[in-house]
């Protein structure tokens, strides 16, 4: 009962935010949050362009979606198996540990780490 | 059904239920029967109950490696006599240990891991970083065994996500207020 609710809310907000990104695009409006470590710091953190790479998403448009911010396109996949694999962790607890093997944590850490490092060499 | 045992490090069987009772089994014992998809502990099979006696348990052996049954059953065949692998019939395959933990331990501790993935590309906060590095703690000390580690690990991680996740949301209204006073006065 308490599950279900959570997923019923977790549902509906996560259609406004759709809604709210669909409909305005962050790179021409002026009412999104910026980036706060891009703020303080001047570089750019892993998730800088995530909100206009959502709404790029939400218009279909994949190749600009991926300039913005290239981490969150390859990243949707993952969450989705890993959100997954997090509902079912005691039913199926093998198919979690593959999901979670630290090889491909690793991976993913390694990934976050490089693709930080090089945006803000090349201003990707 | 027949079952097969694996107490104190030996595989034996396959038995009746009713060779069970005389076996003197005790609570540390393990068992397959054909249909389960690995290993149970002698109490997590509810038509077992009495045929073994309750131990203190110092520490949980896990039962051996199955190597992959290929042979044919042997039946009739004495369980006092040298320890045998448990064998699939027509076909089916014993569950496989390929190096990981086995299910009659306990289920891994919540990694967090898309918790920390979605804080970190989307709170704009290097902490989801951290996060992600207690997930891989989390993982690591659960294949080495250490479930209380894993499960501490596990709770740090969430309280990095949840964390990460509180600061992104509270800093939401500040940003858009600072955003829209910007675009407003230029």
């Amino acid at each position: 009962m308490r599950r279900s609710l959570v997923i019923v809310l977790a549902v509906a907000v996560l259609m406004l935010l759709g809604i709210i990104y669909y409909a305005l695009d962050p790179s021409q409006s002026g009412v999104f949050p910026r980036c706060t470590f891009l703020s303080f710091t001047g570089y750019k953190c892993p998730g800088c362009g995530s909100q206009r790479a959502i709404h790029a998403l939400l218009h279909g448009d994949v190749a600009a979606a991926f300039k913005f911010n290239a981490l969150l396109l390859i990243s949707i996949p993952w969450i989705g198996l890993c959100l997954f694999a997090e509902g079912v962790r005691l039913r199926y607890p093998r198919f979690y540990d593959r999901v979670n093997a630290p090889l491909l944590i690793w991976l993913y850490l390694a990934m976050v780490l490089v693709w930080w490092l090089l945006r803000n060499i090349f201003n990707w | 059904m027949q079952y097969w045992i694996n107490h104190n490090g030996v595989q034996s069987g396959p038995f009746e239920l009713d060779a069970l009772k005389e076996m003197g089994l005790t609570s540390a014992a393990y068992v397959w029967h054909e249909g389960l998809d690995d290993w149970k502990k002698i109490t997590q099979l509810p038509e077992l109950q009495g045929v073994y006696e309750m131990v203190q348990e110092p520490e949980i052996p896990t039962p051996a490696q199955p190597t992959a049954a290929r042979e044919q059953v042997v039946t009739g065949q004495p369980y006092q006599q040298q320890p045998r692998q448990p064998l699939a019939t027509e076909g089916q395959t014993m569950p496989q240990h390929d190096g990981m933990p086995s299910a009659e331990q306990e289920p891994c501790p919540p990694t967090n891991l898309v918790w920390a993935i979605i804080s970190t590309i989307l709170c704009c906060l290097p902490t989801g970083i951290v996060a992600i590095i207690y997930a891989l703690k989390v993982t690591n000390k659960y294949r080495e065994g250490d479930i209380d580690g894993a499960k501490r690990a596990s709770e740090v991680g969430a309280w990095w996500c949840i964390a990460t996740i509180i600061m992104g949301i509270l800093y939401v209204p500040i940003g858009v207020l600072v955003s829209s006073m910007k675009t407003l006065l230029m």
